[in-house]
């Protein structure tokens, strides 16, 4: 009896390590084959028979994209937009998180739904009015106008996770400066998000990323060198050039490398923050 | 010591306020504001911009025009195709984005020794950019030098290379593997956490009274599970409904229209035509749909909790 027990548990494990095996291949091999293609002569990538190990290695693709097209604007041009997004959010966003996690008033509950509510609304639905409106006054291909628009999506977003971090930093600290003298104020930046400030780091990684990748609203809000960002770049250089596949796994990798050292850097509190909402219903 | 007093003056005076009642009003105040600005006041415009004529390129044409998008709409056969499209696209991307969410969920929640490198694995796609993942998978599915048709050849499932997205059925599939390669492991993430929560002491009490692994899931696992998958199948089909990027990039809605989805007309009749009124009353329908399905999800899911 106890045999057959470890038994079936042995069998079991066995086949949770093949599925995880067999998910994380279906996850990971794609892009260990885009960088495979980076760094692979153009001759080699458009051979008769495949050739799945690289034969010879270069890295002319990246001095290619690096080099030979706008690539290190754009990529400037979507810094620069991640940041501004960034910081538009944690400044107005760390306010209200704070407001929401802390207080009781008339409106809260529903405020809050609110901030659920507008993430429902389509992305090409706002599109076209934003751009209307920021051609009205001048930040259609605008950097800062770019980022103005990412928040009309990611602030909730951000607000949501980060009130959800702001519940979980214990009260009693905070209660204790309170009746040392210090103002609500003094209370908040200096005890309440310290002590948040993981939180704050993971829901700020968040918020980057996405606005680091977003392409739709890019697309339509940006005409120029002057503010185009990587992933338009690269669709418009895919269409125009027709971009040879090593360069263009090339500019993939380089983009996404930043994403993925973040990614691994907070992961784990992100996915605290991200799943914390839905669990609790 | 004046001069340092001055200097904290202002952030004194923000430390009084902060005293008053209105506190967390003014904390509000700065999101509320660019929240107003950004989204109330354009979604109140474009819906009234859906009942304008709106031309970029044709600057004289301007004013009001009632319903005529709308029933522009009725007849336009783009549109069915698109919002037929939309459905399957969507149904099939969530049920297999949920099936294999759960796969990998249960299996991440096993707890075995190595489990966390393969969640950073297996987490990774859902954060890498459209763009990319679009690309990425073109390059694979590529009907002269894709490496998926020479190993399904090898392995001998095909005779010669498929050219995946110029057949209407295959292209459809394909965006949809694509999909849910993107977004299966936001399921992952959301069940994991919610399998988490599960006490195990049910598990135990049910394991002491017989219930095999079967009846374990039929009777603890679902049900403890069914607020977090219906919150997970929610936000997914608001997002996939709302975003035609992975299909912009991978198909542009072709080979004819057999891709195209409401979301990807709405924004092509936009961005290539500048018709921005009829895309407006497109988006605006969408938008309609999409409230009407949330609202009965949500109710149905809420019936059979009870």
């Amino acid at each position: 009896m106890i045999e057959s027990k470890r038994h079936r548990r042995m069998i079991a494990n066995i086949a949770t390590y093949i599925v995880l095996v067999s998910l994380s291949i279906f996850c990971i091999g794609p892009m260990i084959w885009m960088f495979l293609t980076s760094i692979k002569y153009e001759a080699d990538i458009v051979t008769q028979t495949m050739q799945y190990m690289p034969s010879r290695i270069t890295f002319d693709n990246y001095v290619a994209i690096w080099t030979q097209s706008g690539f290190p604007l754009l990529i400037g041009n979507s810094l620069v937009v991640t940041l501004l997004t960034v910081t538009i959010c944690v400044v107005t966003g760390t306010l209200a998180a704070y407001a929401f996690s802390r207080f009781a008033f008339r409106g809260r509950d529903q405020l809050m739904l609110g901030y659920l509510v507008v993430r429902m609304f389509p992305a090409v639905m706002m599109i076209i009015p934003l751009y209307v409106v920021m051609r009205g006054v001048g930040l259609v291909d605008s950097r800062f106008g770019l980022a103005l628009a990412y928040t009309s999506f990611l602030l909730p977003l951000f607000v949501w996770m980060l009130k959800g971090f702001f519940d979980s930093a214990p009260k009693e600290l905070e209660s204790a400066a309170r009746i040392d003298g210090s103002t609500r104020l003094g209370a908040m930046i200096r005890i309440v998000v310290p002590l948040a400030r993981n939180g704050l780091v993971a829901s700020s990684v968040f918020i980057a990323i996405a606005a680091w990748n977003e392409f739709l609203f890019a697309l339509m809000l940006t005409t120029g060198q002057g503010s185009r960002t990587w992933p338009v770049g690269l669709q418009l250089m895919v269409g125009e050039f027709q971009l040879p596949w090593g360069v263009l796994a090339a500019g993939g990798i380089l983009s996404i490398v930043p994403v993925i050292v973040l990614f691994a850097i907070v992961q784990r509190t992100m996915v605290q923050g991200l799943t914390a909402g839905a669990v609790k219903g | 010591m004046t001069s340092s007093a001055s200097r904290y003056l202002p952030f004194r005076a923000l430390g009084e306020l902060s005293e008053t009642r209105y506190w967390m009003y003014l904390l509000l105040l700065p999101s509320l504001v660019l929240i107003l600005l950004v989204i109330a006041y354009p979604t109140l415009y474009g819906m009234a911009i859906s009942f304008r004529e709106m031309r970029l390129t044709r600057p004289g044409l301007d004013g009001w025009v009632g319903f005529k998008h709308y029933a522009a709409m009725w007849s336009d056969p783009v549109f069915w195709i698109a919002l037929k499209n939309t459905v399957v696209w969507v149904t099939a991307a969530v049920v297999l984005e949920l099936a294999l969410g759960l796969l990998t969920a249960t299996a991440l929640n096993r707890d075995l020794p190595g489990t966390k490198i393969f969640a950073v694995l297996i987490l990774l796609p859902y954060f890498l950019p459209n763009v990319v993942a679009g690309h990425m998978w073109a390059l694979l599915l590529d009907p002269r030098l894709g490496v998926i048709n020479d190993i399904l050849v090898r392995v001998g499932v095909l005779q010669t290379y498929k050219a995946w997205f110029a057949d209407p059925n295959a292209a459809l599939a394909a965006t949809i593997l694509v999909e849910a390669w993107h977004g299966f492991p936001f399921f992952a993430l959301l069940l994991l956490a919610g399998l988490k929560s599960i006490p195990e002491d049910l598990y135990k009490a049910a394991a002491v009274d017989g219930a095999g692994v079967a009846a374990q899931l039929r009777l603890i696992t679902l049900p403890m599970l069914k607020t977090v998958i219906a919150a997970a199948v929610i936000l997914r089909v608001i997002s996939l409904v709302n975003s035609p990027d992975l299909l912009l990039i991978l198909t542009g809605g072709g080979p004819g229209d057999a891709t195209q989805v409401l979301s990807l007309y709405a924004f092509q009749t936009a961005y290539k035509e500048f018709n921005f009124g009829y895309a407006s009353a497109l988006s605006v329908v969408m938008f309609v749909i999409l409230m009407i399905f949330a609202v009965a999800y949500i109710r149905m899911s809420r019936i059979t909790k009870e």
